[in-house]
């Protein structure tokens, strides 16, 4: 048994462990997160025998870099989608980006964009799981239920611990979590949304301005105790936000942060960046200067929030190329809407070899189970170590992506 | 192995006292080394007539790498956008003027003759992120300062008065965890302050909850630093940054080192005076009489340049306390793992107001008035007071009389009439020049094969042709090498190998590191196994392969100042 880093959402819980024996599927101790326990149930191991293939039929890794790199010299304008992988293959990802001038998008950007586009618009109020831990008195979640997404949330907060002072929570527009209801020490309550979600957090946004306005007398309470909370910590999940416009209700509880912020204290958290999701923002940006949803063009860097989102540029048939990398969860879809004539590379997950259709399937190992890396945690802020626990005998999105990098310069070199 | 002779230049070299000497410089496998024989045949040679010879800028004070500047970038889309794509196939794409991605910072420092950048402000929690971004900042070597003394913990063992031997303990551990080359401290105590709501906090006054004032935070650190031997001292960002009548902060931090030696950066924002109708006013002579008397205390500069930037700190409180003045109206603030903060506020200094007019009369009043300048390292603070990429302008302005004035007319006509700075005659020679941007800042890293020429130094070398326009000059070098490579000759990047980086390794009692999992475990949010970036982990994923530069500490020495 090994102390373990779990990479399977961004809390990365790191005060884990895991019996990675060479049988069977590695046991999780000191969690029962379910999240993980689904995951490492897809990591027996049989992966060492999971083999690449080039049109359905297995073919050597070499043969199958090979093929990728003509797929991607015969391009034009390639999407490089999912980038479901640690800080390295994101920086792998990103020359290749450059050589074959292809748009950027991550199978999880839905849930980070409407952050992205506040933080451009009017920017952001962050706090960290630590900072949670020793410094909030109150916690005012947002739409959400966030055990179901990040079942271990509230432990990693510290809710309800001998250290935290943080013994209420209050559900804003859901039902109690009642995974938080479950902490004996801590009272939750919820209030529903006064009118919908915009109204709700208008409303509170007035409130705690002190301006006049008609409400609720339980958003009037909840207002009241924010100011007199000394350090309030918002929590919201963008991907679970609703309607069509979570931008604009990430942009008010931002607002409403900044708001209290003026008298007492608040910190924000958005619970985003699954699969690498914040690795390659990140990497990204501080490559390019540029974050996700960025082509890499002949004619300069250009980001198109909404145009190239890889759902989009699918469903337009507007690229005729697809690397999709997949290196976590075999359980979703690859790029689910790419019609199927579309050249695609997929590095993934050993077991989406079954159901992939792509012209180049190769298997890669998982960032903290057959590969080390490092991943950044959901607060944006810490970058955390991923340690492989047993060789599986794949190799990293990075090296992979190395060389089909470096076949498609002889590739280029060779058509000369 | 690689030869170079670059002949027929005049050579600046503070370090070794040359001072437009014209001698050649002779460099094997990327060292220098004394002069071949004459006559014997070399790999390169450089005609270097007509062109003065400095050892590479080296950037003491510079926000290149690590969260608040990535989320600078994020924050600015539009300093990104309309970038004309480089024509150079060693680049890889990448844009920004006032927060360049990491590529492009290191090839524009490069194309400027500058080969070393360092990263001021590095949160031991955020450190893997800064130095994943330093390594990805290609042809310069970098490096960084740990952010100490608004952390829970280093409060409150000053709070509990634990022995200051602990305390030192755990700054030579949380330097060794984080590799950094030093140590910054940044509103001391305050960005913690103000995680308690406290607004303001002078350097006397107490931290609302853990009673320790910024005084004893600022002697125990410029101590424990002094007694592990780190070569660079403190890094200090004073309290009341941007205030008017701070200089009166700045002077406290001066005496509450008490003699211990100190780094004040960025001090044009901690310069000011309460004087005249806006009660605000220039208060660099008083700075630069403290500089000159207390030969403990180097400053570097921070001078604004007009125009669009991003300011990018740890200091919370101030930038919170600012973020009504962004411009664009947009701005970000955080609170971090029990570590610090950051604040990001974009910012557009004018000319036509006077208060920014005054900060950047200031700046220049603190270069010029300065009477050593081994004390005084020229940075704008980028991007705080401007971008690096306008070192060239701001070396012109230091340079040339007859320009800073031009410059000065456009200004605010109040600053323009009464500024000080209008009657300062003193031009800065080339000599001083190659101090400020190379061999003080080398100096006062530890650097001693560094931001010299002299033998056995680093073949960092930056060419420039001698033109009567500094600006055109520094902008433009001839050559530059790094490490004996040619990486860029007339702006354009010839090479890109990857940079080193530097830290240092000093000593301390090991068993620190148990208090220091206890505290782990029960207060933070990071496994303790994950706290310490092992050098493997440095160099083979944050730093790409680029060479570890450990930097040695002086010889151990118990301070009598405590």
């Amino acid at each position: 048994m090994t102390p373990w880093t779990c990479p399977f959402c961004a809390l990365l819980c790191d005060r884990v462990a895991l019996d990675a024996a060479a049988s069977g599927t590695p046991r999780l101790h000191g969690s029962d997160c379910p999240r993980a326990k689904r995951a490492l149930a897809h990591f027996d191991t049989g992966a060492a025998a999971a083999q690449p293939s080039v049109d359905g039929k297995t073919a050597t890794l070499e043969a199958a870099i090979d093929a990728a790199a003509h797929v991607l010299a015969a391009a034009r304008q390639p999407l490089f989608g999912g980038l479901a992988t640690d800080i390295a293959g994101a920086r792998a990802v990103y020359k290749l980006a450059n050589a074959c001038h292809a748009i950027l998008d991550h199978a999880n950007s839905g849930g980070l964009l409407p952050g992205l586009r506040t933080l451009q618009d009017r920017g952001l109020l962050q706090t960290t799981l630590a900072e949670i831990r020793n410094r909030a008195d109150l916690m005012v979640v947002i739409g959400t239920q966030p055990s179901k997404d990040y079942p271990e949330f509230y432990r990693r907060c510290g809710l309800g611990d001998a250290v935290s002072t943080l013994r209420e929570v209050v559900f804003a527009g859901t039902p109690v979590d009642p995974s938080a209801d479950a902490i004996k020490s801590v009272t939750s309550r919820s209030v529903p949304w006064s009118g919908d979600a915009y109204a709700t957090l208008a409303t509170l946004n007035a409130l705690c301005k002190r301006r006049p306005v008609e409400a609720s007398g339980a958003l009037r309470e909840l207002a009241q105790r924010m100011l007199a909370a000394k350090y309030v910590v918002l929590v919201w999940e963008p991907g679970r936000l609703p309607g069509a416009h979570a931008a604009l209700l990430v942009e008010s509880i931002n607002e409403l942060g900044k708001t209290i912020n003026r008298t007492t204290r608040a910190g924000g958290l958005a619970l985003a960046g699954n699969e690498g999701g914040l690795a390659a923002n990140q990497t990204l940006t501080w490559l390019s200067g540029l974050p996700l949803r960025t082509g890499v063009h002949a004619s300069g860097l250009m980001h198109e929030p909404h145009r190239y989102s890889a759902d989009r540029l699918l469903a337009d048939r507007a690229v005729d190329a697809l690397l999709w990398i997949a290196s976590f969860d075999p359980e979703r879809a690859i790029a689910a809407n790419a019609p199927a004539s579309l050249p695609t590379i997929a590095l993934a997950h050993p077991a989406h070899a079954a159901r992939a259709s792509a012209r180049v399937f190769i298997p890669v190992a998982t960032p903290g189970i057959g590969a080390s890396g490092h991943l950044f945690r959901l607060d944006g802020v810490v970058i955390v170590p991923v340690a492989k626990v047993r060789d599986d005998g794949l190799p990293g999105v990075a090296d992979v992506v190395e060389r089909i990098n470096a076949r498609l310069q002889r590739v280029r070199e060779e058509s000369v | 192995m690689t030869t170079l002779r670059i002949r027929g230049g005049r050579i600046f070299d503070p370090t070794n006292d040359e001072n437009g000497v014209a001698r050649e410089i002779c460099v094997r496998d990327g060292r220098i080394v004394a002069p071949f024989p004459a006559g014997m045949p070399v790999d390169h040679e450089v005609d270097a007539h007509g062109a003065i010879v400095l050892a590479g800028g080296i950037d003491m004070h510079s926000h290149i790498g690590g969260g608040k500047v990535n989320l600078a970038r994020m924050l600015l889309p539009e300093d990104h956008r309309g970038a004309a794509p480089s024509d150079n196939p060693l680049e890889l794409a990448s844009c920004g003027r006032c927060a360049p991605g990491t590529l492009r910072a290191g090839y524009r420092y490069a194309e400027m003759g500058y080969t070393a950048a360092f990263e001021p402000a590095m949160l031991p929690s955020n450190a893997r992120q800064a130095h994943f971004e330093m390594g990805d900042t290609p042809i310069i070597d970098h490096g960084a300062y740990a952010l100490l003394g608004n952390d829970d913990l280093f409060l409150q063992m000053l709070a509990r008065g634990e022995p200051f031997e602990r305390v030192r303990d755990y700054v030579g551990w949380t330097i060794n965890a984080s590799k950094a080359l030093g140590v910054k401290v940044v509103n001391p105590g305050g960005i913690s302050a103000f995680k308690f709501n406290q607004r303001a906090l002078d350097v006397d006054q107490q931290h609302v909850h853990y009673g320790v004032t910024p005084r004893s935070v600022l002697h125990t650190l410029a101590r424990a630093l002094l007694e592990l031997g780190v070569p660079h001292p403190l890094h200090i960002h004073s309290s009341n940054l941007g205030v008017a009548g701070n200089i009166a902060s700045t002077l406290a931090t001066i005496d509450a080192l008490g003699g211990l030696p100190g780094h004040l950066t960025h001090v044009q924002f901690h310069s000011y005076g309460t004087e005249g109708p806006k009660k605000f006013s220039s208060a660099a002579r008083t700075l630069a009489q403290a500089v000159n008397a207390n030969r403990n205390v180097s400053v570097d500069v921070g001078q604004i340049i007009f125009g669009q930037t991003v300011t990018a700190s740890g200091d919370t409180m101030r930038q919170v306390a600012n973020s009504d003045l962004a411009s664009p109206r947009k701005w970000v603030a955080a609170d971090i793992e029990c570590d610090a903060g950051c604040g990001v506020v974009p910012f557009r200094y004018r000319e036509a107001s006077y208060v920014n007019a005054l900060q950047w009369a200031i700046g220049l009043e603190l270069f010029l008035l300065v009477d050593d300048p081994w004390r005084i390292v020229l940075t704008t603070d980028h991007p705080n007071g401007g971008p690096f990429t306008s070192y060239p302008h701001l070396i012109r302005l230091l340079m040339d009389r007859s320009f800073r004035a031009e410059q000065l007319a456009k200004l605010h006509p109040d600053v323009a009439a009464q500024a000080d700075l209008a009657q300062i005659k003193r031009e800065l020679s080339l000599y001083e020049i190659a101090i400020l941007t190379r061999a003080a800042p080398a100096r006062l890293l530890g650097l001693k094969d560094r931001g010299h020429l002299g033998v056995g130094a680093a073949a960092d070398i930056a060419i420039y042709r001698d033109q009567p326009d500094r600006e055109a000059m520094f902008a433009t070098p001839l050559c530059v090498f790094k490490d004996g490579e040619l990486v860029a000759r007339d702006g354009r990047i010839t090479a890109v190998p990857a940079g080193g980086v530097h830290f240092v390794e000093p000593d301390y009692d090991r068993s620190i590191e148990r208090e220091l999992e206890d505290y782990s475990d029960k207060y933070l949010a990071l496994a303790f196994r994950h706290a310490m970036i092992g050098k493997d982990e440095l160099c083979n994923c944050c730093n790409r392969g680029g060479r570890l530069l450990p930097t040695q500490c002086r010889a151990t020495e118990t301070s009598s100042a405590g």
